[in-house]
């Protein structure tokens, strides 16, 4: 019996495990619960997770954040067909808001428009969120340019970032004092966004974070068209980097908290001028101007004037 | 008369407004910027006397009250010109209502959604205070019994009336008809969730009088839908198979009403309005939709008895939480339960959990030389921020308070718009439209006596000439002996070290000593601009800032010479006297100019304690420019608001 069960010989061990043993027991308890648990681990990374749908909702204060977001709710709700008024926020709020079923989203995009899934689609629409911040100048940093370097490294769907909107009133962009104000703002959250890019490694690297600047309040006389609006933006812009290069440093570059160097916007040392297409050629950050009205729109349907800006956010999802 | 209210959100959503008269949103926007993000005007109101806050805007005044719980603002808007005693009674019983009203709704993620049909509630206030404005401190209870229109009285009791009233009863009528029919339908509107109570029908039925006017130009607002209207007017074709369902009171000699008649007595209106959202009408006790006065009148259970219920609870509920903590958990298990939550989180804050974290903030604060007064306004302005607020899920008070005290501190640092001077002086030497004549762009530097004005001067100076621009120096210490002098060692300094690099210009203004600073300034521009200097830069003499002869002369300066930008050179050394040195000299300009920032010298002395950032900055709502850090032409810095929170919360 001694001379059999022991762990010196094949038989021995074999004679060991199939004994009544404690530490056979043991083993055959630890296969069992911990083959299927190990094969979750694997497998459950290994299948890409579904795609966020957060969308950020950023701009300088009375561009339109808030109303964009209140209609956006009122539109995905059966109910009322009446948009709050709003004021000047001081806090974010993150809403749930659906996509009308008429807007394409990118996931539908090779359908064919018989495929009877996308009637299936039209009656559960698809839901996205929407955070919207404040834009007054002291919470900016706090709030807005926070909840970006937040999301943007976010690998959680809850909070990852899908698409950035960057709202501009382009009523009062004739102005110089606000253009300056939004221009310093976007090439805020662009560098954000371009610190993200770059550091990423370039084997996994996916697609940016997309950029839609909202041209806003279209339905006013003295709107700038979106084209206008680019071009002022990027030449404003070009005019940051220029300066950002020859300015002083900041206190904390003493203190050795923030080794690496200031970058420049565009990754190119700010040698060109600066565009959108300079940014999405080097960096991979696509900026797209798109124009529209949150009121003011006509009678006919309510929230006509920011279909085109859902057919933005439906081409993102 | 009221112009205004509204109930706002903190993230900008207006849920319920009402006005009596057109008020620009750029007002209650204001008070939103200037009180609650910038904190630039204190509200001056006794949290004690239950005051509510001021703010006065163009033409109006503000009332307010936060609401933290949910998140809301009470806002009341009135003309300055009146003096209206009864706005807090308003704000606070308004605020309670809505707040028992659309409790759910406001705790669901719906709120935004919602369509809030609080109009009648709010006549009904506005009415029995502004009847009562005599005496607002009254209380509310019991007093409605005497508290009626004369319109009501007579509809109600004594003898019938006369028939121009009941023509207008007629009105009233039909216009509560469509009230009725907007708030008894059931699905979609807020007040399901009371509609249980055997009284909701009568409430709103009994709302004659005065309110009929508003509720139907309410009506008329609020779009009723058409189902809701047309279901009406079927229950109202169905109701006289009922038969008896509607009693009608007949007034009897002594005037009491008697119930039993069924001959009808009001021909203005539809009989059957009432039962409509409460069919078993016989069920109910009079009691219930009505109460006889002392003068034995019946008098109808208005809205008003509704509201004063929910003041009334509130106000127990309010008496019962400040007695005794619940009815049936001990106050031993309590406080066991409040050490316990104070360790796992989610508990809600009092003014006396936040005491002794606040004192010791405050201790680390006097510490980092944030003058007392600042430091003291920032630990309350803190308190008020938390107290009432939930802590997070395994958050203590401390962290809590640590967290809520750095974004405040974030907050102040943070200026409303960053100012970039090299695109500034570019926008003014270089316009790029053509109606905009190029001109030299002026900076001036002040301060008290020492601080270091000239040494941060030549270190602007320095910065400028490095990115090429052609820099003048105006000496305007006509005063001090030897500040020509120093100026001109600098002067000479740089201009070597520039045409080393080969970069800008510098050239320096001077008239000796004993003349008119003011004067020397105004010559400096003028030279500057036919000489086509891009910067000047003009240095003042120093001055004791409670000096009124000396400060004075600052105004003449400021129109003299009209500098673009006027900085204020302050000492991270200095302690408390640095929130008296920035007010006045950021009221020596005269009205309508001020400092356009602060320099703080010398930060290289103090290690972390950078408290003076804070207290100039809190004192006067101006940013900070630059930081000094150092002894060489270089050691200027742009300030990092992460730095100095950090270095202040260490």
């Amino acid at each position: 019996m001694s001379s059999q069960a022991n762990w010196k010989s094949v038989t021995g061990i074999a004679t060991l495990l199939f004994d009544g043993n404690l530490v056979a027991i043991a083993i055959a308890i630890l296969f069992t619960f911990g083959v299927p648990i190990f094969l979750h681990v694997v497998f459950f990374r290994a299948v890409a997770s579904p795609p966020s749908s957060n969308f950020l909702l950023l701009g300088p204060s009375g561009s339109g954040k808030t109303a964009f977001t209140t209609l956006l709710e009122a539109k995905s709700s059966p109910a009322s067909k009446k948009t709050h008024n709003t004021h000047t926020s001081q806090t974010s709020t993150f809403v749930s808001v659906s996509l009308p079923p008429s807007v394409p989203t990118a996931s539908n995009r090779y359908r064919s428009i018989n495929d009877p899934s996308l009637k299936e689609a039209s009656r559960n629409p698809v839901r996205y969120r929407v955070k919207d911040t404040p834009g007054h100048g002291k919470l900016r940093a706090s709030q807005g340019i926070a909840t970006l370097q937040t999301m943007a490294i976010s690998n959680d769907t809850s909070t990852k970032i899908r698409g950035l909107i960057f709202m501009v009133d382009t009523a009062a962009l004739v102005d110089e004092t606000v253009l300056r104000d939004t221009a310093t703002y976007l090439h805020d959250v662009l560098l954000v966004l371009q610190k993200r890019e770059l550091k990423k490694s370039s084997a996994k690297r996916s697609i940016g974070v997309p950029v839609l600047l909202a041209a806003n309040k279209q339905d006013l006389f003295t709107a700038l068209p979106p084209g206008s609006v680019r071009d002022k933006l990027e030449t404003e812009i070009d005019r940051i980097r220029k300066s950002k290069t020859k300015g002083l440093l900041d206190a904390s570059a003493d203190a050795g908290l923030d080794t690496e160097e200031e970058e420049i916007l565009g990754n190119d040392d700010g040698q060109g001028v600066f565009n959108f297409k300079l940014l999405e050629e080097e960096v991979g950050v696509k900026v797209e101007v798109v124009g529209g009205a949150i009121k003011g729109d006509s009678e006919d349907e309510f929230g006509s004037g920011v279909r085109r800006w859902e057919e933005w956010i439906g081409m993102c999802l | 008369m009221l112009e205004a209210f509204e109930v706002v959100t903190t993230s900008g959503v207006v849920l319920w407004s009402k006005s009596y008269a057109p008020v620009g949103s750029h007002v209650i926007n204001s008070l939103i910027n200037d009180v609650f993000i910038e904190e630039k005007v204190v509200p001056q109101g006794n949290a004690a006397t239950g005051a509510s806050p001021i703010f006065k805007k163009e033409k109006y005044t503000l009332k307010w009250k936060q609401v933290k719980e949910f998140n809301l603002i009470f806002v009341a808007v009135y003309q300055s010109l009146l003096h209206l005693g009864w706005i807090d009674k308003l704000l606070e019983n308004i605020s309670t209502i809505f707040l028992d009203l659309y409790k759910d709704q406001l705790k669901g993620n719906r709120t935004r959604i919602t369509t809030y049909r609080f109009e009648p509630y709010f006549e009904q206030q506005v009415r029995e205070l502004e009847d009562n404005t005599g005496s607002v401190a009254e209380t509310h209870i019991a007093e409605t019994g005497e508290k009626k229109d004369p319109l009501v009285s007579s509809d109600n009791g004594g003898p019938p009336p006369p028939p121009v009233p009941g023509l207008i009863k007629a009105q009233h009528q039909a216009a509560l008809a469509g009230a009725t029919s907007d708030e008894g339908t059931p699905p979609a509107t807020p007040d399901t969730s009371r509609s249980g109570t055997p009284v909701a029908g009568h409430i709103l039925t009994g709302k004659a009088g005065p309110g009929g006017r508003v509720s139907r130009r309410a009506r008329k607002a609020a779009n009723v839908n058409t189902n809701a209207s047309s279901g009406d007017e079927v229950s109202r074709k169905a109701k006289p198979t009922k038969g008896s369902a509607k009693k009608m009171r007949k007034w009897d000699d002594n005037g009491f009403a008697d119930e039993d008649d069924g001959e009808n007595l009001d021909y203005s209106a539809p009989a059957g309005d009432e039962n409509t959202s409460a069919p078993a009408v016989e069920s109910v006790a009079a009691e219930d939709w009505g109460h006889k006065t002392g003068k034995g009148q019946f008098v109808l259970k208005d809205l008003g008895d509704e509201v004063h219920n929910i003041l009334d609870n509130a106000d127990a509920q309010k008496g019962k939480g400040s007695s005794a903590a619940s009815g049936f958990i001990g106050s031993g298990f309590n406080a066991v339960g409040g050490l316990f939550r104070n360790i796992v989180g989610g508990k809600v804050l009092t003014e006396s959990d936040l005491q002794k974290p606040l004192k010791v903030m405050e201790d680390h604060l006097l510490k980092k030389n944030v003058a007392r007064e600042a430091a003291v306004r920032l630990c309350e302005g803190v308190e008020r921020e938390l107290v009432g607020k939930k802590t997070a899920n395994f958050q203590s008070v401390d962290a809590a308070l640590r967290i809520a005290m750095e974004a405040s501190l974030r907050k102040i640092l943070t200026p409303t718009s960053s100012l970039d001077l090299l695109r500034e002086i570019n926008a003014i030497t270089a316009p790029t439209t053509k109606a905009q004549a190029p001109r030299p762009y002026v900076m001036s530097i002040v301060g008290v006596n020492g601080v270091g004005k000239s040494t941060n001067l030549s270190k602007i100076c320095f910065f400028l000439l490095q990115n090429n621009y052609r820099v003048l120096i105006a000496a305007c210490d006509t005063f001090r002996s030897g500040a020509v002098e120093q100026l001109r060692v600098h002067a000479r300094n740089l201009n070597e070290l520039s045409s080393r690099e080969n970069v800008g210009e510098i050239e320096l203004y001077e008239k000796g000593y004993g003349k008119d600073a003011a004067n020397v300034a105004k010559d400096a521009v003028d030279y500057a601009a036919a000489h086509k200097f891009d910067v000047v830069l003009i240095d003042t003499a120093g001055r004791r800032h409670n000096d009124q002869r000396l400060m004075s002369s600052l105004e003449k300066f400021a129109k003299f010479a009209n500098p673009d930008k006027i900085f204020m050179v302050g000492e991270a050394l200095v302690g408390t006297d640095s929130v008296m040195q920035a007010r006045n000299f950021n009221a020596a300009f005269g009205t309508g100019r001020n400092l356009d920032g602060f320099i703080i010298s010398k930060c290289d002395t103090v290690g972390d304690m950078v408290g003076t950032l804070v207290s100039m900055v809190h004192a006067t709502g101006i940013p900070i420019v630059f930081l000094g850090v150092g002894q060489h032409y270089g050691d200027l810095r742009g300030l990092s608001v992460p730095w100095a929170v950090d270095l202040l919360m260490k």
